[in-house]
């Protein structure tokens, strides 16, 4: 296996094909756009199915009527298109359908900008259409991370028929880095199923709905989703911590680009001699709270957590979350495009060392 | 002789059939239902019958089965359909139109392929009655919910059920594109003038003066513009194969609504692209009338303004081509 | 080497992209990893582009360089803007057929390539970008010459296979432009 030299959003689109997706469905927006235009040229190559819909609205209702015939199915966006499918994504996690879904996020609110933001994480990480349900969110810090994520996201979605968001930022979309693909080739299809609208000739029929009018019935599909989402919740966080690991003195929290530039800043630190250590959320949805709290629980009592994101306090919420009060967290970030850079970052950090 | 059979069950009294009946052989018994609605029964002598069929065709509930002066069952509960009884109004032409459908496809030998897309409207539980692979899509999105189905499973025979609420408002844009990507797939649109299910609200389709819960003075299409014509609309579109409009009010025209649908599917099933079908429709309910009144007031008010018929089909094929799979 | 970055920046199609594509080819062919992070937005159309390099030896941390170690600047909005947030000491290379101004960093090694005239020498002119990343390598020692000189042949492959001679040609050319700056770097290193 070769390493190659890959934008971000094109090795997404691969990865996709490698992990068995070969029906996309998405609509032009910057900063993601390189993934339909790679995937209008890879997917016929393998027999795959490409549509440009007339809308996010129009994709993510294509990719609700793919998925529910049982198709690995792939669509991609940008912040304000990932608003207009918040209606389509609340009904394919209602009917139980795996599908994946790309947010490369770019600075909001309102039509916002084109450059790199995290300001989708409430979106992403709290269900931003209507209802009780959630999303499985995986956030890659680089290009051979998204791809590795990919591939998991596609066997999360089938192993509990459940959208999975890949959420990045413009700058992993647009970057190049080296990757290595895990398999050659088209990946395995979805296996057969009990579920997928395929037409019933020889067995009884099926239905993909999310209409329950009696509230008994209603209430007992919510507790089957929390149920599922607890589930996934105790097997599938995923988490890394960097840096000083052992007894540091500072504890950052950041996901994404955002965790890169910590690095730096720590590394950069550590010559010096500051202790610091990084938590890096890979899973947003869940999130790793019992892993966050193990690292926070290295530091000394009274040392403070500092949370960076860019965007305007929104990761903080879970960080205080999984803090549970025992802990003071600073906040560092930046929005409409601004990135906090590793001095901003090493600035702060030594403003708050003792 | 001829006969029919009337399935008190289900009978909703709404009093088509007796309409419908060329000899007048139907009434209007005293007999409540278990559902509360007065059932009709046969009032002629066994031998006026001739099992013609028509009053089993009005029925929007499969309320009537019918045989010939042979002893042959001219009219048989298509099996396309489920037991469930609906939850339409009575007279509500809903029924008769899941009924064609259903027919069409156990005709063409479609069903085991069937995939059909549930609307939101009066028609949001179709998925309880179509005896297939059903699907229930968002408010007006059906039209891309298909094009995902029927682009992952090609050989499927996939079609959207849709009222006019979802297709000609809030589902715009998803129907015009789908029809202009000439998706191969088939649209049944009911056209009834009216939002049903939220209670008898203006749709883009109810016509000018007429009155509903928002209209309440009547349209005035000063303010709220001319009823869409659907069809016409999606007929200026170079790309869809077949584009017809039929009317479900009465017995005669569902014969001829059914040759439409099932030349769409028909297209469908030979791998031509986009193929669709209005259905002028009844809602005695919130239009205010008794069901043969707003059988009526569909050839009074409504087809003037959408004529019946074929808009658009495809160009004569050349005998060379190649045969379609 | 432990790692190192660059900053190229230009007006749109002057070909900074597709230099620093090369650069980040040639230094992972060499082992080393590499990032490659483009401006991107509005001014892909007319205004800069730019795009930073950045190549290590082990994983690379952030992407995002504020203080760049190197720039290469083919056009004066560029210099302006960049020129200041260069790393102290750094390396500037400037297309002086387009920059007129001094850089104004006196601590920074500064390299001035009339890129154009340089590019059309060596076969043509379009070839500018590839002058410039010549200089810059050789001053900086990032990848060995004959690294990129591989990567411009698999860049330029079936009916584009033409260019690559006038390519490496300017690329050459480049490279010994920036050689002279190496070597007293390298003398400066030692003492």
């Amino acid at each position: 296996m070769t390493k190659v030299l890959m934008k971000g959003n094109e090795a997404l689109g691969e990865a996709a094909i490698r992990a068995g997706c070969v029906h996309f469905f998405g609509y032009p927006i910057t900063p993601q756009t390189e993934v339909p235009e790679y995937l209008v040229k890879r997917l016929p190559e393998v027999g795959g199915t490409f549509v440009q819909a007339e809308s996010e609205i129009a994709s993510i209702n294509m990719i609700y009527g793919a998925a529910g015939t049982g198709v690995k199915c792939l669509t991609s966006s940008s912040s304000p298109g990932i608003s207009l499918m918040a209606e389509g994504l609340s009904y394919i996690a209602a009917c139980e359908l795996p599908c994946v879904l790309i947010n490369i996020m770019r600075a909001g609110p309102g039509l916002g900008g084109i450059l790199p933001a995290q300001s989708d994480y409430h979106q992403a990480t709290r269900g931003h259409g209507h209802g009780d349900y959630q999303l499985i969110v995986l956030a890659p810090a680089s290009v051979q991370e998204a791809v590795d994520l990919m591939t998991l996201a596609f066997e999360l979605s089938e192993t509990y028929r459940n959208p999975v968001m890949v959420c990045a930022d413009g700058m992993i979309g647009q970057m190049m880095e080296p990757v290595e693909f895990p398999t050659e080739g088209r990946g395995e299809p979805m296996a057969d199923n009990d579920w997928a609208l395929t037409g019933s000739e020889g067995r009884e029929r099926r239905i993909v709905n999310s209409l329950y009018l009696s509230p008994e019935d209603l209430d007992a599909h919510n507790r089957k989703l929390k149920a599922k989402y607890d589930l996934i919740a105790e097997k599938e966080v995923r988490h890394e911590l960097y840096g000083e690991t052992e007894s540091p003195d500072l504890l950052l929290v950041a996901f994404g680009t955002m965790a890169r530039i910590c690095k730096s800043a720590i590394d950069d630190l550590q010559a010096g001699g500051a202790k610091v250590a990084l938590f890096r959320p890979i899973t947003l949805k869940p999130w790793p709270y019992a892993a966050c709290r193990e690292a926070m629980d290295l530091l000394p009592a009274d040392a403070p957590v500092l949370n960076v994101e860019m965007s305007m306090g929104q990761l903080i919420d879970d960080v205080r979350l999984a803090g549970e009060g025992s802990r003071r967290v600073e906040f560092l970030g930046a929005a409409g495009g601004v990135v906090p850079t590793p001095e901003q970052v090493a600035a702060k950090i030594r403003e708050l060392l003792p | 002789m001829g006969y029919i059979r009337i399935e008190r069950a289900v009978c909703k009294g709404c009093g088509r059939c007796i309409i419908a009946c060329p000899k007048d052989l139907i009434e209007f018994s005293e007999e409540i239902n278990e559902r509360g609605y007065q059932v009709v029964t046969y009032k002629g002598s066994p031998e006026e019958c001739g099992g013609c069929t028509l009053c089993a065709v009005a029925c929007p509930d499969l309320g009537i089965e019918t045989w010939n002066n042979r002893g042959k069952q001219t009219f048989t509960v298509t099996t396309g359909l489920t037991e469930k009884m609906t939850h339409y109004c009575p007279g509500c032409t809903h029924g008769v139109v899941h009924r064609i459908v259903a027919e069409v496809l156990n005709e063409l030998g479609l069903i085991g392929r069937a995939i059909g897309v549930a609307p939101v409207g009066c028609s949001v539980l179709a998925y309880e009655y179509f005896n297939f692979d059903m699907f229930e899509a968002a408010h007006g999105r059906a039209p891309a919910v298909a094009t995902g189905a029927k682009r992952a499973r090609p050989d499927t025979i996939v079609f959207t059920y849709q009222g006019d609420g979802d297709l000609a408002s809030i589902g715009g844009n998803e129907i015009l594109h789908t029809a202009n990507r000439g998706e191969k797939i088939t649209v049944i649109f009911l056209n009834n003038a009216i939002y049903g299910m939220t209670g008898g609200q203006m749709a883009p389709t109810t016509m000018p003066g007429q009155r509903t819960t928002t209209s309440p003075f009547g349209r005035d299409v000063e303010d709220t513009g001319m009823p869409i014509k659907v069809a016409e609309l999606l007929s200026s579109l170079t790309t869809p194969a077949y584009i017809a409009r039929g009317s479900a009010h009465d017995s005669k025209h569902s014969v001829r609504l059914k040759k439409m649908i099932k030349t769409a599917f028909q297209h469908q099933a030979d791998g031509r692209c986009f193929s669709f079908v209005e259905v002028l429709s009844t809602c005695p309910t919130n239009w205010g009338l008794s069901p043969n009144e707003a059988s009526a007031w569909v050839a009074d008010a409504m087809m003037d303004y959408y004529p019946l018929g074929v808009i658009k089909e495809p160009a004569k094929e050349p005998a060379t081509a190649p045969a379609k799979a | 080497m432990e790692s190192t970055n660059v900053l190229m920046a230009g007006f749109g199609g002057q070909g900074m992209l597709l230099a620093g594509k090369v650069l980040a080819h040639a230094a992972m062919a060499e082992g080393k990893e590499v990032s490659w992070l483009p401006s991107y937005g509005p001014e892909m159309r007319g205004g800069t582009a730019n795009v930073t390099v950045c190549v290590a030896a082990r994983p690379i941390a952030s992407p995002l360089i504020t203080t760049p170690q190197a720039l290469m600047v083919m056009n004066l909005p560029s210099l302006e803007k960049f020129a200041p947030k260069v790393m102290e000491g750094g390396l500037i290379v400037v297309n002086t057929s387009l920059v007129h101004r001094d850089p104004k960093r006196e601590d920074c090694t500064v390299v001035k390539v009339d890129a154009r005239h340089v590019a059309g020498l060596a076969g043509t002119e379009r070839a500018a970008n590839f002058v410039m990343l010549g200089a810059y390598v050789a001053a900086s020692g990032v990848v060995a010459p004959e690294s990129v000189e591989r990567e411009i042949e698999n860049e330029f492959t079936g009916r584009k296979a033409k260019h690559v001679p006038a390519n490496i040609a300017a690329f050459r050319a480049g490279v010994d432009a920036g050689r002279d700056v190496q070597e007293t770097a390298a003398q400066e290193q030692d003492a």
